[in-house]
């Protein structure tokens, strides 16, 4: 079989803003999920029962329903614009995963800190953005990078709603050329180096951190 | 003094005048409430199209656990090998089976389901039906999460297990089969079933290439019908407990992993 790469060059300004809302998207979704994440985590933490609950139901509720379905939910049924429909799904879905990531981070402090911390007359906002999750900020990075490349993939599921981001160039490619595989080669790759730039700014991110800390 | 510890405690909040007994039941009390509450604000909407597609909608979702068990089996058989050529394989097929598992964990799922149903039959020469598309890059999804998840079990065997086995004589895929394998195995249960829920939601992306699962059985009655707020309910519920369901059995049957919580 013959493969014309050229295609991808033919499509690049296609690709190169599919790039563009993919990146956008992604980078959206991970400020907003990360501190309505790291909210409902901190609430988690919190004494008081209704509050452990609720935020849990949150985090079930959000967990346990595919995004596309929200996605369609959010789009078809509310009838939000793609665009913030696919924002705010994403940005609640994911919150949920870094919600359980916080609460999983706060755990890893030692109780004394807290306690410490609480006898010093700190408020609750203070004792968790000074003492709390700077601590817990070293163990949570693995997992919130986990989470961060699942953010540019699940970005993908916008196309669905029309909105024209990188998987939903490959579709064009393919349905106007019949180029799928070099579409294909070419979007993946393109996914790979956002993960990968993903991956490395996170890492660069836990070296600053183990740095502070020491 | 009042301190951060619901968390640790399993949310048990410090203090209050009632047991924690008392709150759990009130608890579950405005939760059924609240369920309650809904269904009498939803009584208006158009059921009778739930009801009358109703076995479609349910074939859907036998199909969609049809193709996450499918693809968990076939996923987790190869998962197995790559996990085993990660950890203990020569470097260049070490290296090989990392980058197959992190090239695929790194592309949407969406791309995959592209991949394999419009790209791979012209590399093949064959074309392949869109329930086969389907269950290939479903299997080849898990085959990439699960080999991380059997990878985590297999460090999680001492490796005074390997040097005790060897020590009795037996050899080396013995020892994997025998000791080391079904060790790995209890550890892995709370993220397998962790994945395989995820796997369960993401068969709702195969609906592009036709596949009349669970999420597309729910478009097409819609379309034709066009009850929206009825039938995304009822498909939110639909997954909602199918995931919640299987999380909540594996922890009541699994020792470990209650002890964990």
């Amino acid at each position: 079989m013959d493969l014309d790469w050229y295609i991808l060059w033919d499509y690049r300004h296609d690709l190169l803003r599919g790039l563009g809302l993919t990146v956008g998207i992604s980078l959206t979704t991970i400020l907003g999920a990360t501190l309505l994440g790291l909210a409902v985590g901190c609430l988690r933490a919190l004494p008081g029962f209704l509050l452990y609950r609720v935020t849990g139901l949150y985090v079930e509720v959000m967990r346990n329903i595919p995004v596309v379905v929200k996605l369609f939910f959010a789009h078809f049924v509310i009838g939000l614009d793609a665009l913030p429909a696919g924002l705010i799904v994403l940005i609640l879905h994911q919150s949920a995963y870094i919600a359980d990531i916080t609460a999983a981070g706060l755990r890893s402090v030692p109780l004394g800190q807290a306690e410490a911390a609480m006898a010093s007359g700190l408020s609750y906002p203070q004792l968790f953005t000074s003492v709390l999750l700077p601590q817990a900020a070293r163990s949570m990075i693995p997992p919130l990078t986990t989470q961060y490349t699942q953010v540019v993939k699940n970005s993908s599921v916008v196309m669905l709603i029309a909105l024209q981001d990188l998987t939903f160039m490959t579709q064009r490619i393919e349905h106007e050329t019949f180029r799928g595989i070099e579409a294909a080669s070419g979007v993946t790759l393109l996914y790979l180096l956002v993960v990968l730039a993903i991956t490395l700014a996170m890492s660069l991110l836990q070296r600053l951190l183990e740095r502070r800390v020491g | 003094m009042r301190v951060v510890t619901s968390e640790r405690l399993g949310g048990k909040g410090i203090g209050g005048a009632w047991s924690l007994a008392a709150k759990e039941r009130l608890w579950r009390l405005a939760l059924l409430t609240l369920i309650l509450w809904g269904a009498w604000m939803a009584r208006d909407l158009r059921w009778a199209v739930v009801w009358d597609s109703l076995p479609l909608l349910l074939g859907g979702l036998a199909t969609s656990w049809a193709l996450a068990l499918l693809s968990v089996g076939l996923g987790g058989l190869a998962a197995i090998p790559l996990a085993v050529a990660r950890v203990y394989g020569p470097p260049g097929l070490r290296h090989a089976a990392a980058a197959v598992i992190e090239v695929v964990r790194a592309t949407p799922e969406l791309m995959i389901v592209f991949w394999i149903f419009f790209a791979l039959p012209g590399l093949i020469g064959v074309a392949i039906s869109n329930w086969t598309a389907a269950v290939a890059a479903l299997s080849l999804i898990a085959s990439a999460y699960l080999a991380e998840v059997v990878r985590g079990g297999l460090y999680s065997v001492p490796k005074a297990q390997w040097e005790g086995a060897l020590s009795t004589g037996l050899n080396r895929p013995q020892v994997f089969a025998y000791v080391i394998l079904p060790q790995a195995a209890r550890n892995m249960v709370p993220a397998l079933v962790a994945q395989a829920v995820i796997l369960f939601k993401t068969t709702s992306l195969v609906y592009v290439i036709g596949v009349i699962e669970f999420f597309r059985a729910v478009v097409i009655v819609n379309n034709s019908a066009f009850a929206p707020y009825a039938l995304y309910i009822t498909m939110a519920v639909g997954y909602f407990l199918c995931s919640w369901l299987l999380t909540w059995a594996v922890r009541r049957l699994d020792p470990k992993y209650i002890l964990r919580e």
